[in-house]
């Protein structure tokens, strides 16, 4: 129970919150420009609400798009054949047409190490300005809402 | 001796701790984890009988599509 407890508080410690740094070797690695505001959202083809948010977050980047907001999804199956399907479905519904990168090793989402899925970071300036843990209704109203006031 | 045992529980319960993280519960979202298999048939008596005994239903799936999400 004690290790259980330590593993817990441990993991809630390192996991990027609210008003924290990314790392250099992650904004180098998802190509984070200053100025610009960045929503990176975690997603799976086995996420159910993933997949249920999808369209709105869509939504959310074709009514930013040529703005200084940009959406970029990270697709964290381990199975990138899988991965991959399951976006070109979304694609053909005209539900992903933001840029995807594939994690199927985790070595992007260890770093933010989210507590559950779908997780949507809002950054800006290398930092963490809020986070949206499971899936919300309308998530493109809110994220509108969240990134306007960083504007 | 006392000692010894309660470091060996200490370590064992270590042991049994494999913390997976939300993004690694891809195989364990995949129909064939279900205790039914995927048997959808099954399923429904099995629904039917606990709804007929029990006179009450529902409670035994998970939302979320197991991402430990909602």
């Amino acid at each position: 129970m004690i290790v259980l407890l330590f593993a817990v508080t441990v993991t809630l410690l390192l996991a990027y919150q609210k008003g924290d740094r990314l790392d250099d070797v992650i904004s180098k690695k998802l190509g984070l420009e200053k100025d610009k505001i960045y929503v990176i959202d975690f997603f799976a083809s086995w996420c159910g609400s993933c997949k249920k948010e999808m369209p709105y977050l869509n939504r959310f980047a074709e009514n930013e798009k040529g703005k200084d907001i940009e959406v970029i999804g990270i697709d964290v199956d381990e199975n990138v054949e899988e991965g991959k399907a399951f976006q070109q479905a979304l694609k053909a519904k005209k539900s992903l047409q933001f840029k995807v990168l594939d994690d199927p090793k985790g070595e992007i989402i260890k770093y933010f190490d989210p507590i559950g899925m779908p997780a949507i970071y809002i950054v800006k300036n290398g930092k963490v300005e809020a986070l949206i843990l499971g899936a919300k209704d309308h998530i493109d109203t809110l994220l509108h809402e969240k990134t306007e006031a960083l504007r | 001796m006392r000692w010894v045992v309660i470091v060996l529980v200490l370590l064992f319960q270590g042991c049994a701790v494999k913390n997976v993280k939300p993004w690694e519960k891809g195989l364990l979202a995949k129909e064939r984890m279900k205790p039914d298999n995927g048997n959808a048939l099954f399923t429904r008596f099995s629904k039917h009988i606990y709804f007929s005994k029990e006179a009450s239903k529902g409670g035994g799936g998970v939302a979320g599509g197991g991402c430990g999400c909602n």
